[in-house]
């Protein structure tokens, strides 16, 4: 067999063992789908007299909930996919990943292609509930909603793979990835919207990639502007390019180390 | 039909390893070679650099000198290709404990090149030849220490490596799985497989038919075969009389390692039998007073010892 069909061959043992560790765990996966769609549902009635209110310029009640909890509960499965590499350096496996003939490149992608698809089939399962029960429906097209759901996973991935190289154990990367995911939903506008949020904390809403996600999502969902999609996505892009620089050096200094 | 690879080369070939970590010198110009079918048990203390040369040739420790190659290929410029011709079991345990036993060997064939009809066909072979068949479909994190020892193994004889290398396989392991390993070792340097056993059980070095190499401050102290190694290495002799023992003839008081407690004689020597031969032919008469005889050879652990002690260059054997 030549070395492409090999790198292919052992891309998929890995994708399908990946999947495996996943399906044999999917405790924290089935509990980040349906929790979301269960606070959308008791959250979207408020919301959707605060929209009334016209204290906001963004989205509508049902829009804010399902992008808000969509966004929240795929930062809480940061921790997921954190948890994914942790628990190889626990177990002492990527050591032995490491030393079979697959390259980094084989082992980063078969890490993260099943969780690519659970987190979009998250999300999909998210805002496809309040398309089919509260008539949501994408501003003008589908295809910008399936962008931002990919964009924002990608975010997603490379977040979890940075907190795997910051954290030393599950106990430290589950208080950080709660505390986290709290802290950038609440200031990306996904738990209340961004407009009540005090003054201070909407000023350093744009550090928080959870902002940049709502931006997208909003955009895909009830401003048809090709722009402001493109801006949010931007946003997205600058925090996918800080977590491949941060993830790369933490784990090249842990193997220097 | 199953076909053997012959090889005809040197399978490991590592020549004055070096690797400091800051003022710690791990591996201080080790050099060591494994020849197709031969089986080397590495010993040495805790900290000698067993586990970093391991670590460097399973492909996870960049070297700061030397040159090292598995199956011919040196690990520096093709490292994805010297690690295919290698199966490595680290010395944690290092498998996934909530997928099966069956699902463990089936990854690491698949990341090994292996297809999965081939596979699963050689984790059947591997899992009677370890004594794993009964619980091959049970999570590894279910299973016993010493089964999950014999997995472990497992996963490193799946793709039939040129260089099989277990850093350490039966530590804290009960005896079936010692002796399920060893012969499943043995099996594979009889296919060819060179074989590098790092251990600190050496009586298992002889069950494997092992020629040994000696690591201390991060270099091979000792090299050769078992008897080579030992034969400069004294035995023991202990000789029971009732009552006193006969005086010691004037040629045997010159052995410095014959002394004589109350009624017990104990001759330390490179070769003890020839001296209790000596002893009861020039002593006959004290023959029927005689009550025991002890005889010990040299032991591996007597080599052991005997190196450890020593410090520096001069100590270096290598037959």
């Amino acid at each position: 067999m030549s070395s492409a069909p090999r790198a292919r061959s052992r891309i998929g043992t890995l994708i399908r063992h990946e999947a495996l560790l996943l399906a044999r765990a999917p405790g924290p996966v089935v509990g980040y789908t349906v929790m979301p769609v269960l606070l959308m549902t008791v959250l979207r009635p408020m919301l959707e007299r605060v929209a009334a209110l016209d204290l906001t310029t963004g989205m509508g009640g049902t829009a804010q909930a399902a992008a808000g909890m969509a966004v929240m509960f795929s930062l809480f499965a940061v921790k997921v996919v954190g948890a994914g590499f942790l628990q190889e350096r626990t177990w002492h496996t990527w050591d032995r990943l490491g030393a079979s003939p697959a390259r980094t490149s084989e082992l980063l992608i078969s890490k993260a292609m099943p969780m690519l698809i659970v987190l979009l089939v998250q999300q999909a399962i998210i805002i496809g509930f309040a398309m089919a029960v509260f008539g949501l429906r994408p501003a003008a097209a589908w295809w910008p909603l399936a962008l931002v759901a990919i964009a924002w996973t990608g975010c997603i991935l490379i977040l979890g793979t940075a907190a795997a190289t910051l954290v030393q154990s599950p106990a430290q990367l589950s208080l950080a990835g709660d505390i986290a995911a709290v802290l950038t939903s609440i200031l990306g506008g996904a738990l209340v919207p961004a407009e009540l949020l005090p003054g201070w904390l909407r000023a350093v809403g744009p550090l928080s990639p959870g902002y940049w996600a709502m931006r997208s999502y909003q955009a895909a969902l009830v401003d048809p502007g090709a722009s402001s999609l493109m801006g949010a996505l931007a946003g997205l892009g600058c925090f996918i390019a800080l977590g491949v620089v941060l993830s790369a050096s933490l784990a090249r200094r842990q193997t220097d180390g | 039909m199953r076909t053997h690879t012959i090889y005809t080369y040197t399978m490991l070939v590592a020549e004055g390893l070096e690797k400091h970590y800051g003022a710690v010198r791990a591996l201080s110009g080790f050099s060591l070679s494994v020849r197709p079918s031969e089986v080397v048990g590495l010993v040495g203390e805790n900290g000698a650099g067993k586990t970093t040369f391991a670590r460097a040739v399973a492909g996870l420790v960049s070297l700061d000198g030397g040159t090292l190659r598995v199956a011919g290929v040196d690990v520096a410029a093709e490292p994805r290709a010297a690690r295919a011709a290698l199966g490595w079991a680290p010395q944690e345990l290092a498998l996934y404990p909530t997928i099966t036993a069956r699902e463990n060997l089936l990854v690491f064939g698949g990341l090994s090149g292996l297809g999965r009809r081939e596979s699963i066909q050689r984790a059947a072979e591997l899992s009677v030849a370890l004594e794993l068949t009964d619980v091959l479909d049970r999570p590894v994190g279910k299973l016993s220490g010493g089964q999950q020892r014999r997995v472990q193994a497992a996963t490193a004889m799946m793709h039939r490596p040129a260089v099989l290398l277990l850093d350490e396989p039966t530590v804290g392991a009960d005896p079936i799985t010692r002796q399920a390993v060893l012969s499943a070792v043995r099996s594979m340097a009889d296919e060819g497989c060179a074989v590098v056993y790092t251990t600190h059980y050496l009586p298992e070095l002889e069950v494997l038919g092992a020629s040994i190499a000696v690591v201390k401050g991060g270099r091979v102290i000792a090299r050769g075969s078992r008897a080579d190694l030992l034969a400069p290495v004294p035995g023991r002799a202990v000789l029971r009389y009732a009552g006193a023992p006969p005086k010691m003839a004037a040629h045997m008081s010159t052995a410095r390692a014959v002394q004589i407690d109350g009624s017990d004689v104990t001759i330390t020597a490179t070769n003890p039998a020839a001296y209790v031969a000596t002893l009861l032919a020039s002593h006959a008469d004290d023959v029927n007073r005689l009550r025991s005889i002890e005889l010990s050879p040299p032991t591996l652990d007597d080599l052991y010892r005997q190196l450890l002690q020593a410090t520096g260059r001069a100590d270096v054997v290598c037959p």
